[in-house]
Order: structure tokens, then C-alpha cells, then sequence
């Protein structure tokens, strides 16, 4: 018997113990006249929770949504936006080698870089323009300044444009009304980790202002890579070792608004670790440094004139990326000599992104409502510099500067200029249809115009169905189209957008007053893929080449099953298929199922268990790996608001029964037993209202 | 003399205090030991009553094993003059304190007349003409509004309703239903008479006229066959389909309590006595219900919460 299974048996019967001494206390707690008195006036404990802050849907077309508040974030105890994520139906977190950085794979969608997935704060992307994703230093979002999050799945790009293609995640964070005082934080956890953050809402100056500040460190966990690379050659390699994902991070916002006006600044810094490494080969002493700076001015004036709103914004993003890598650790010899010091790459790449956005609704028209918009923007890229000691036959050679003479990129920017358009109308009652296309001119690649279509029909008092269709582009990113001297994703200045079609059939159905429930399906085509592919010597070259097809379904369940029990869960289950071969086109699970118990065991204690399977992840076609295994972990959240006080604890355990959970590397395998998560880890949170 | 020089003294020192000026000892909070949510909802209450009063004031969460003894004493001790009293156990508290010290009630429902004539007693319970207003404003037509009540709950509601609709030129057709097989009787009686644009059912904060697992469904099924709208007293209901609803604004129900609160201070007595419905409202609307009832609120429909959600 492993070591960990007795333990593992061990944190069973306390957890039983502690569950059964929960149910004891909560059966005496008698709250039950008052809080049945309350629910008549404030309505029902989810209720509350919304009525606590004025909130208006965000939503901007008929989709197949989640939304989740702070209030369920704070229930999981989540600490990072990717445990909050993995409770999405349809979408899962997987992790890249490189920095572990996350993948959202949503209805069977992966790629390495993930740049299919638009991710918004404010409704404003924060895409980088090198790979088209988050920025390749990632290193986490943390979720305390979060009001809300929602997640869209399917092609969004008739209103959000480029990369909102298999999903859009929006980010919506906390104004003053949010905070409303000031609140400092305390986390501690394995790995020995540690978090404080403050954040304040307030008027200031007659302003209503948000501040948010947050400081961060980990060791990040040390789960052991048996095998790299680098492993089975006559090369010297680190494996077996742990993965490095120590991280130092700092995080600030604001938010001033006033009347009309609002005007919001971001900062993120992250210092991170190389995970399972760049090249697939451990690297423990590589670091990655990412700063992202962000700023917009929003007017909007919802009465412009009567029946019309109109809203202008200017936003500002500035990515900084310094990674520092041993791509190949001392003593590697590629073929053309041993380098003493390591292989050694420092590819260092500064990004500007400017944006303007004109957009009005309205509603004077009988049976429509109209929206539509224009912008512009520029991605700019803007500076490149790298330091290496090798060339690009990977002949060793002295650390140089090979910034002017041989970059992995040269600066290159681009403009985007944009405008769309949206009707929903509602021809008969109770059904409607929402048209809306958007065009996008892009001045590398030309211009892309992508429609979506959505028929809803409230079918019944608790019934609606929707039937949506939908068309979303992914613009090639600069290392798509311009990457040189990288023999392994050469640029190609002659690609297109990959684009992606879907339908769905979405119901949402009130099944009882306590139980809601939701089903959706889909099917979607991928065509024009961008890879990179080999060229007839061994270097590889990016192209429009493959398609791929796929089809699911979605189940949710929300059951208020007493006063103090809630069940929620949902099922996801897919099917993707890469054209070229036939074969699945790997890594996305086949079935993902997500089950939350919330108990309000006694009057301040909330006890939260989550239950998260991961099923059916074959291998891309070009991996001849047997299947990753699957996995299932236990969360479990102890919440309490200690009596008497404005101080709220949290105790959570991640990965209960210490489960060995793998997400899988990429084809060829050449990480051939996969990136493991983190094992049992417990976490301790504090804050208090002021 | 000195005596005298040093009484004036003193004095003069309690009036100039911050305490005094603010009312600040004088007046205290009892309120549920209670779970989130709900918590939350008196920490607003009392967070409303301290911006009223203008400093901090004492409070006190009770339950059902509270020494009422140890709580008189700490009450005498912070020179308490006023006590406003939350939730039903806050109220059940205080009037067994049994003393000279004021109460003012909040945060309840309702109370049977006979506890209630010896305080002010600001309920939970939107203002009927408020929801009357808000309704006209969302369909001008509206000229009859039904509505199924348990005399033994909501009478009192029902006298107010009256003269509210009789401002407002309403009809209110109101059938007395003391078990749900006669409620449900009524309903459907609402049902096969109530039509066009010109009628509507208005849910009161009813747990045996508006029962959540047989009557609210059929009432929903029903009212969106025939286009009907329904709005409730229970906000919880707009989720469910309902057109609108009121709900507590619980900072400015503090300002409310501590103003009553503030005006015994000031007279020494109670100026007022009784139940008074809540006109300390936010608002919730279903988009999806108006848009099937045809009414076209756009896309800033003046609400503060909007449903569905999504």
C-alpha cells in the first residue's frame, strides 16, 4: 500500500466525523421561522445575494451563457480564475508544458496556445498580438476583486470580433458598490504559499472609486516529471524533476467613475517559473517576466436621445515579456557540439494595443432592438530583443545579442478597422430573432465578415428554447505570420483567418420551483486551421491546413434542495474530429461531469464540496500514446463568518484524496507521462469588512 | 456655589459630548444571530441607522438562549433610551425586556394588531401603492387588480391596499382565502373572469395564498396563457416569471427606523404606533415576462435588478 493511502483514509473518516458532527449541530440550529419570514420579503437565499448589488445582464445576444458571481467564487473557495473556470460546463482547464499556462478547452477545442478562447476584462480583450492568447506569461488571475464572470460558449465574433471562437470569458470586476468599505485579506497555503490584498470602495472627491491592490508569492507544487525531453537520448537531462511554478505576483486596480464618465487602470506583474519547460525539457532555473498595464476611458449616456443609448470608449494595453530560458540544460549536444552552459534563449517582446469603440442601442422602433458599432484598433508590436547562444542550426556559440541581427520577430503591427450591427426582433409573440453580422478589416490579411443568427422561442411560462448559429474567426497571430530563425514555427505572411461555424439547440427549463435545468447541443466546424506544418527538410512553417469537426451536449442541474442545502452540477460530453485523419482530434475530454454540494450547516458555517471528473482524453492523431488516464479530485470548502465579527475564514482542501491527475502533453509525447497537477493541498484565507 | 459651578460644568460637558449630540448611547440594535444571507441584510439595516444617527450604535444579535437579563443590563449600562429591534427574535427580545427603554421594530413581516399598537412597526411589506404606481407605470390600462389574501395575516395590508387603489382609480377585487383549496379555488375563478388589458394579480407575501410549490406554478403557467401579468410582493417570484416586484432598500429602511427612532429621543415619547408598510423599496423585473406581455422596456428598463440573468 502507497504511504498516501492510508492518509488518504485517514482525511475520509475525519471528513465522515466532521460531516456527521455538521449535520447534528445544523439539526438544532432553529433558524428556520425568521429565515422562512425573510424569504417572503427578500426572496430566496440566491436572491439576496443578487439583490445585495445592482446588477443588470451583460449578456448582449441570445447564447449559451454561465454566469457566476462573487458569491459562488467565494463558496468554492477559489483563489485563482482557473478553479472557477473548471466549474463551467463544456469547458475545461488544461495546462501547457510552457509555464503550465493555462488552456480553456471549451467543447473540445485545444491547441498549446489557446488563442481561440477571447478573454475580456470590462468587456475589453486583453489579447496579446505574438500567439493571439492571454500573453504567454500568464501566471494566474486572482479572483477577490471579481464581481462577476461570464462565460459564452460558441463563436461570438458577430458582436466581440476576432478569437471569441470556440468561447468568451468576460471578466467583470468590482466598482465601489461591490466593496463598499474596506477589506483586507490574508491567504496561506501548501507550497507555501501566501497572498494579502487590500481593496477599497468609497467616493472620493466626489468620484465613487475602486482600489484594488494585491501581493503574492508561491513555491508552486513540485509534482515530479519522470521523464522529459531530453530523456532516452545519450543527452544529460534534469528528469526526473519537479516542474517549476514558483511564482511572485502583484496585481492592482482601479476604478473612478462619475456621472457619464468612467475611467479604469489595470496592473499585473508576474514572475513565473518555466513549468514543465519551454521545450519540453525542465528547466528549474529559467524565469519569465510579464507586466500588463491596462487603462480605459468609458462615456456612456444611456438617454443620448430617447429610446438611445450610446456609449464611447478608449482603451490602452501594454504587455512586457522577458523570458530568460535554459531550453536544454549543460552538456546538451544537438548534433552540432556540446553547450557547456545550457542551450540559451532570451527572447524578450513589448506590445501596445490602442482601441476605440463607438456603440449605441435602441429601442424606438416597435418589435426591435437595434445595436450597432464601429472601432478601431491598433496592435502594435513593437520592440523585439533576444539574446542566445546558438544559431539556427543549434551550433553552440557565446551568448549574443542577436536583436538587430537574427530576432525571433522583427516589430510588426497591424490595424483592425471594424463595424457591426445587431436586430433582435420580435416578429410574433414569444418569438424572436436576433440578426447581426460584423465586418473586420484587417490590414495584413484583409477583411473577414462573420454573421449570427438567433431564433428564440419562449415556449412556455418555464420553457425557452433557442436555436443559434453563429460564425467566429481566429486572425493569424505574428508568430503565425512573421516568426524567423525558429526552424520549429517559421512565420508565413500569406495565411488567413482559421474560422469556425456552429449550431446549437439550447432549453432552459424551470422544472420546479427549487429546480432548474438546462440542456444544450451543438455541433461546430473548424476550417482553415492554423499549424505549423513540415516543410520537406525538418523545418516547420505555419498554414491554413486542416478542419475539424465536432459535436455535444451540456446538462445542468441546480436543485435548491432545502433552506440550507444547494446541488448544482452539470455533464458535458463531446466529440471532436480532426479531417485529416478521422481521428479524435485529442486531449479534449469527452466527458467532464462537475457536482457542488452547498450546506449551510449551521447559521455562520458554510461547508462546499465539489466533485470534478475528467474522462475519455485520447491522443491528437500524430501521438501514438495509449489515452491519458482519467481523473477524478474532491474539493472541499469550510466557510465561516466568525460570530459577532466582520471577519470571514476559509479552510479548503484541493485534491482531497490526493488523486494523481495528469493533463496531457502535447504530440509526440515528448513529455511521455504527462504534466500532473498538484497533489492534496490545504489553504487558509482571513478577511475582514471594514 | 461650587456645587452648582460644577453641576453646569458637567452638564455642559454631556451636551457638548459627541454622544449626546448624536443620540449616540441612547439608542441601540438588537437583531437574529442569523446565517448569510440574511446576515448581511441587518448589517445594511444597521449600517442605514448609523448613517442616520451619525456615529456607530451598539448592537446586539440575539437568539432564542439570550439572557434577556445580561442584555437589559448591558442596554441600562450604555444608557439606552431607544432599542430598534430586528427580525422576529430582535422584536421577541425586546419586548421582554420589559422596561422603560422605547422599542421601534423593523425587519419583520407583519405583527398581530394587538403587539403592534404598542410600537412603530416598519414592515417588510412593499407600500401597496407603490406596487399599484409601478404597475400603472408599466401599463397604463391597468383598472382592476386581484389579488387572494389570509385575513390572518395580511388585513391589515388589505385596509391599506383599499385606499391605495381607491387613489390610483383601481379596482381592487380581493377574496379571502383561509387554506389553499380555497385559494386555489379563487385563482381559478381570477382566472376564467380576469382578461384583457385592463386586469391584473398582485401575489402578497402569503404562504398560504401563494403557496411556492402548487399555487405559484399554476398562477405562472396560468397568467402566461392568458397574458396576464402578476406582479408580486415577493421578489423572489420575479425569477420565476412574475412581472415585478419591490424589495427592501435596507440602508434607507436604517434611516427610517433611526428617524422614528431619533423622534422618541426627541419627544420622549412614541409619536406613532402600529404597523407601517415599507416604502423603503428597490425594484426587480422580469424582461422575459414584459417582452411576452409586449411591453417594451429597452435596454435600460429603470429597474435595479433585471431578470433572467442571462
Amino acid at each position: 500500500m502507497r504511504p498516501g493511502a492510508n492518509m488518504n483514509k485517514l482525511i475520509a473518516r475525519l471528513t465522515a466525523v466532521a460531516l456527521a458532527v455538521a449535520w447534528s449541530a445544523g439539526a438544532g440550529a432553529g433558524q428556520a421561522t425568521e429565515e422562512e419570514e425573510l424569504a417572503l420579503a427578500y426572496g430566496d437565499k440566491s436572491f439576496v445575494s443578487i439583490a445585495s448589488g445592482s446588477r443588470q445582464p451583460i449578456a448582449r445576444a441570445p447564447s449559451v451563457a454561465t454566469v457566476i458571481t462573487a458569491e459562488d467564487i467565494a463558496a468554492i473557495g477559489a483563489a485563482d480564475l482557473d478553479e472557477v473556470l473548471e466549474t463551467v460546463p463544456g469547458l475545461h482547464v488544461s495546462h501547457s508544458p510552457i509555464l503550465y499556462n493555462p488552456i480553456y478547452t471549451i467543447r473540445g477545442i485545444h491547441t498549446q496556445y489557446n488563442p481561440q478562447v477571447l478573454m475580456l476584462v470590462n468587456g475589453i480583450p486583453i489579447t496579446g498580438v505574438f500567439v493571439g492568447n492571454r500573453s504567454q506569461i500568464w501566471g494566474g488571475m486572482p479572483v477577490e476583486n471579481i464581481a462577476r464572470i461570464e462565460v459564452i460558449r460558441g463563436p461570438g465574433s458577430a458582436l466581440y470580433g476576432a478569437d471569441a471562437f470556440s468561447g468568451v470569458i468576460n471578466i467583470i470586476t468590482k466598482t465601489s458598490t461591490d466593496i463598499d468599505g474596506t477589506q483586507p485579506g490574508l491567504r496561506l497555503g501548501s507550497f507555501n504559499s501566501r497572498d494579502a490584498w487590500v481593496q477599497h470602495g468609497g467616493t472620493w472627491g466626489g468620484l465613487d472609486a475602486a482600489a484594488y491592490l494585491r501581493v503574492g508569492r508561491t513555491d508552486g507544487q513540485h509534482q515530479i516529471v519522470a521523464a522529459d525531453a531530453l530523456t532516452g537520448s545519450s543527452n544529460p537531462t534534469l528528469a526526473p524533476g519537479p516542474v517549476n511554478l514558483d511564482r511572485d505576483a502583484i496585481d492592482g486596480r482601479l476604478d473612478l467613475s462619475r456621472d457619464k464618465w468612467r475611467l479604469r487602470a489595470g496592473y499585473q506583474q508576474r514572475e513565473v517559473g518555466t513549468g514543465a519547460g519551454v521545450a519540453s525539457a525542465l528547466d528549474p532555473a529559467g524565469k519569465n517576466y510579464g507586466e500588463r498595464i491596462s487603462s480605459d476611458l468609458t462615456w456612456q449616456d444611456i438617454n443620448f436621445t430617447p429610446d438611445l443609448d450610446v456609449t464611447a470608449q478608449a482603451s490602452y494595453l501594454h504587455i512586457t515579456e522577458k523570458s530568460d530560458l535554459t531550453l536544454f540544460p549543460a552538456g546538451v549536444n544537438l548534433g552540432s557540439g556540446v553547450f557547456p552552459n545550457g542551450m540559451i534563449g532570451n527572447p524578450y517582446k513589448w506590445e501596445r494595443h490602442w482601441r476605440f469603440n463607438l456603440s449605441a442601442a435602441y429601442t424606438g422602433l416597435q418589435n426591435h432592438k437595434l445595436r450597432f458599432g464601429t472601432g478601431t484598433q491598433n496592435d502594435n508590436l513593437y520592440r523585439t530583443q533576444e539574446t542566445k547562444n546558438f544559431d539556427a542550426t543549434y551550433t553552440p556559440g557565446p551568448l549574443t545579442d542577436v536583436s538587430d541581427s537574427a530576432p525571433f520577430l522583427r516589430p510588426h503591427s497591424r490595424r483592425v478597422n471594424y463595424i457591426y450591427a445587431q436586430d433582435e426582433w420580435s416578429f410574433i409573440r414569444d418569438w424572436y430573432l436576433t440578426a447581426g453580422v460584423r465586418h473586420d478589416r484587417y490590414s495584413d490579411f484583409g477583411a473577414t465578415t462573420n454573421p449570427r443568427l438567433a431564433l428564440v422561442w419562449e415556449t412556455a411560462y418555464n420553457l425557452t428554447s433557442k436555436l443559434l448559429y453563429g460564425r467566429a474567426f481566429r486572425p493569424p497571430s505574428f508568430s503565425e505570420l512573421y516568426n524567423i530563425n525558429n526552424p520549429v514555427a517559421l512565420g508565413n505572411p500569406n495565411l488567413k483567418p482559421e474560422t469556425n461555424e456552429s449550431v446549437e439547440l439550447a432549453f432552459a427549463w424551470q422544472a420546479a420551483s427549487t429546480l432548474q435545468a438546462n440542456l444544450n447541443l451543438f455541433r461546430y466546424q473548424m476550417r482553415d486551421i492554423l499549424r505549423f506544418v513540415q516543410n520537406p527538410d525538418t523545418s516547420y512553417t505555419a498554414q491554413n491546413a486542416g478542419r475539424q469537426h465536432g459535436q455535444g451536449m451540456e446538462v445542468e442541474l441546480v436543485w435548491e434542495a432545502r433552506s440550507d442545502l444547494r446541488l448544482s452540477g452539470n455533464y458535458a460530453q463531446q466529440r471532436s474530429i480532426d479531417e485529416t485523419t478521422n481521428q479524435d482530434a485529442g486531449n479534449a475530454p469527452r466527458h467532464h461531469a462537475y457536482a457542488r454540494a452547498d450546506w449551510r450547516f449551521m447559521p455562520h458555517m458554510t461547508l462546499d464540496t465539489q466533485l470534478n471528473y475528467v474522462a475519455g482524453r485520447k491522443r491528437e492523431p500524430s501521438d501514438p500514446r495509449p489515452a491519458i488516464a482519467d481523473y477524478h479530485t474532491v474539493d472541499l470548502t469550510l466557510r465561516s463568518q466568525l460570530r459577532n465579527s466582520d471577519w470571514d475564514f476559509a479552510f479548503k482542501v484541493l485534491n482531497l484524496f490526493d488523486a494523481d491527475a495528469r493533463e496531457p502533453s502535447p504530440a509526440p509525447g515528448l513529455i511521455p507521462n504527462d504534466l500532473p497537477l498538484a497533489p492534496r493541498e490545504w489553504r487558509l484565507e482571513l478577511t475582514h469588512q471594514f | 456655589m461650587l456645587l452648582r459651578v460644577v453641576l453646569l460644568f458637567l452638564t455642559a460637558l454631556v451636551v457638548a459630548s459627541p454622544a449626546f449630540a448624536a443620540g449616540k448611547d441612547a439608542i441601540a440594535v438588537i437583531y437574529p444571530d442569523i446565517g448569510e444571507p440574511y446576515h448581511g441584510i441587518f448589517e445594511k439595516i444597521i449600517e442605514g441607522i448609523e448613517d442616520k444617527v451619525g456615529s456607530p450604535v451598539a448592537n446586539h444579535p440575539v437568539g432564542a438562549d439570550t439572557d434577556i437579563g445580561v442584555l437589559k443590563a448591558s442596554l441600562l449600562q450604555q444608557n439606552t433610551k431607544v432599542v430598534i429591534a430586528l427580525g422576529r427574535q430582535g422584536m421577541k427580545t425586546a419586548t421582554a425586556l420589559n422596561n422603560n427603554i422605547s422599542i421601534v421594530v423593523g425587519g419583520v413581516l407583519t405583527v398581530p394588531e394587538n403587539e403592534a399598537r404598542a410600537q412603530p412597526v416598519i414592515s417588510l411589506t412593499p407600500d401597496p401603492a407603490l406596487l399599484f404606481a409601478r404597475m400603472k407605470a408599466l401599463k397604463p390600462a391597468t383598472k382592476r387588480v386581484f389579488v387572494v389574501y389570509d385575513p390572518g395575516f395580511n388585513d391589515w395590508l388589505m385596509k391599506l391596499a383599499r385606499e391605495a387603489a381607491h387613489s390610483q382609480e383601481l379596482e381592487l377585487v380581493a377574496y379571502e382565502a383561509h387554506d389553499l383549496r380555497s385559494a386555489v379555488r379563487f385563482y381559478r375563478e381570477i382566472f376564467s373572469a380576469a382578461g384583457g388589458r385592463s386586469d391584473v394579480l398582485w401575489l402578497p407575501q402569503d404562504s398560504t395564498t401563494v403557496e411556492e410549490r402548487s399555487i405559484l406554478p399554476l398562477v405562472l403557467q396560468e397568467s402566461w396563457n392568458k397574458n396576464l401579468a402578476v406582479f408580486s410582493s415577493n421578489s423572489a417570484h420575479v425569477r420565476r416569471g412574475v412581472l415585478f416586484s419591490l424589495y427592501p432598500d435596507n440602508v434607507a429602511l436604517g434611516k427610517s427606523l433611526a428617524t422614528l427612532a431619533q423622534g422618541i429621543l426627541i419627544s420622549g415619547g412614541y409619536r406613532s404606533r402600529g404597523m407601517m408598510p415599507l416604502r423603503d423599496v428597490q425594484s426587480a423585473v422580469n424582461l422575459r415576462t414584459a417582452q411576452h406581455l409586449g411591453l417594451n422596456l429597452g435596454f435600460q428598463p429603470g429597474f435595479d435588478t433585471t431578470f433572467p440573468e442571462q
